[in-house]
């Protein structure tokens, strides 16, 4: 099992895109946004190494130097001036290269910087999630909506994720700016998946907005980020990112499908 | 981010005044700008997502005529495919924030306005419908519906009562943009 997520971080055979037992890092980043939290996150850590470097020699240092043997009188300085400006500085500018690229990231994220090309209702129920794909939509009654309902634990096939494989995908292009529309129809729900670096939170009454953009073909794998309730473990979400061909016969076939 | 070379300009991009302003004027003017300022944000997103998709419908016909085991299913896709286009509500910069609820009331009072300029066959029109379609989930697209039509019955009778009894069902929010532009109409 480990073996297998350690294969997964380093032996890069096929890209995490699940969940994995024992997993330590995150998911492979499939949209610009996670490689830019992947990235946040590395670049937090060189500092966070720094300092416990850092403390952790002053610790072991004082701990050594100042005992009862080696030293029986403390020293007794209560004031130093040039210490403390540094101490004070000094972090300052820690957080100050901290905080500079977590505000980049942060504003690139919420931006509204283009026109998507695709919007994507996620509708979340007690116990599934609805999606509805109205771009193509003529009139109010007719839309292609779907169900998204989780393979129940005693009926997975072969290679399907226990509780994290549902009925009906989403089916995204790549490539391709998507608008995520997520909205709840009863409690407090969460449309979340760690490889696209989204996690939204569904308010009943409300529309909440996140952009996605899938770079490559695959499968995403999330779970529901909101506590709400005895189901709340077996609503999973996948994603199914595929050209934009293949999304184009996708919904005509679904199109034809619901027609008939 | 291959798309960004044929996206506007951010300068062309924030440039909506002319559509934005108008909001509080009343219905005939304001449907009359829209229509103006819209083919200058339009084709730039349409543009360049139309031609992905002739690419991507045509061969694709002819690829499923052998492989269709039915004939009739056959001739029922190749009418299906062109309807889809790739497109979907712009961007719209009087919304940028995460939360969308506003911009799915404003797109639909925005349909109803237009249609109630310009009448119901205007074609103009059909694109607000589209864009509040897309933005607006379906279960409030049936609230509105129906919030609307009390407004329009109600409204020039009692207007004061109606305000009131519908800022208690539906808020504030939906009244201050629905019950303008209901009184206008009359």
């Amino acid at each position: 099992m480990i073996l297998r997520s350690l294969s997964c971080r380093f032996l890069t055979i096929a890209l995490c895109d699940a969940a994995e037992p024992w997993q330590l890092g995150s998911q492979d980043a499939a949209t610009p946004m996670m490689q830019g939290i992947i990235d946040l996150h590395h670049d937090i850590f060189f500092f966070l190494i720094l300092i416990l470097v850092f403390v952790s020699r002053m610790l072991v240092r004082a701990l050594w130097h100042f005992n009862e043997q080696t030293n029986p009188i403390p020293q007794r300085i209560v004031h130093g001036t040039t210490i403390e400006i540094i101490r004070t500085i000094f972090p300052s500018v820690i957080l100050l290269f901290i905080a500079i690229p977590s505000f980049a990231l942060l504003y690139s994220m919420d931006g509204v910087l283009v026109d998507p090309a695709i919007t994507i209702k996620a509708i979340g129920h007690q116990w599934y999630r609805t999606y509805e794909y109205s771009d193509y939509n003529s009139s109010d009654e007719q839309s292609l909506t779907f169900d998204s309902y989780t393979i129940p634990e005693d009926d997975p096939e072969l290679g399907q994720s226990r509780l994290l494989e549902v009925d009906n995908r989403v089916v995204v292009p790549a490539k391709t700016h998507l608008r995520m529309i997520v909205t709840p129809a009863d409690v407090p729900h969460s449309w979340a998946v760690p490889s696209s670096g989204v996690k939204c939170d569904a308010v009943p009454g409300r529309s909440n907005l996140t952009s996605i953009s899938v770079q490559r073909e695959g499968v995403y794998y999330g779970q529901c980020s909101e506590i709400r309730g005895t189901n709340h473990a077996f609503t999973p979400i996948v994603v199914e990112a595929v050209t934009l061909k293949d999304y184009a016969d996708w919904v005509s076939n679904q199109l034809i499908l619901q027609t008939n | 981010m291959a798309a960004e070379g044929k996206v506007p300009t951010l300068a062309e991009e924030y440039s909506l005044p002319p559509k934005e302003v108008p909001v509080e004027k009343p219905a005939e003017e304001k449907s009359a700008t829209i229509t103006e300022a819209s083919p200058a944000d339009e084709p730039a997103a349409d543009v360049e997502q139309k031609s992905e998709t002739p690419e991507v419908k045509e061969p694709e016909a002819e690829e499923t005529v052998p492989a269709a085991e039915e004939s009739d299913a056959a001739p029922e896709e190749t009418e299906e495919k062109p309807e889809i286009v790739i497109e979907t509500a712009p961007a719209d910069f009087r919304f940028p924030t995460t939360n969308q609820t506003r911009h799915c009331f404003t797109r639909y009072v925005e349909y109803h306005r237009c249609v109630a300029a310009k009448g119901d066959d205007a074609p103009e029109c059909e694109k607000f419908a589209k864009y509040y379609r897309s933005l607006c989930p379906s279960e409030w697209v049936c609230t509105l519906f129906h919030a609307l039509l009390s407004f329009h019955c109600c409204s020039t009778v009692f207007p004061e009562m109606m305000r009131l009894v519908f800022s208690i069902a539906y808020g504030d929010l939906v009244v201050s943009l629905c019950f303008p532009a209901y009184l206008e109409l009359g």
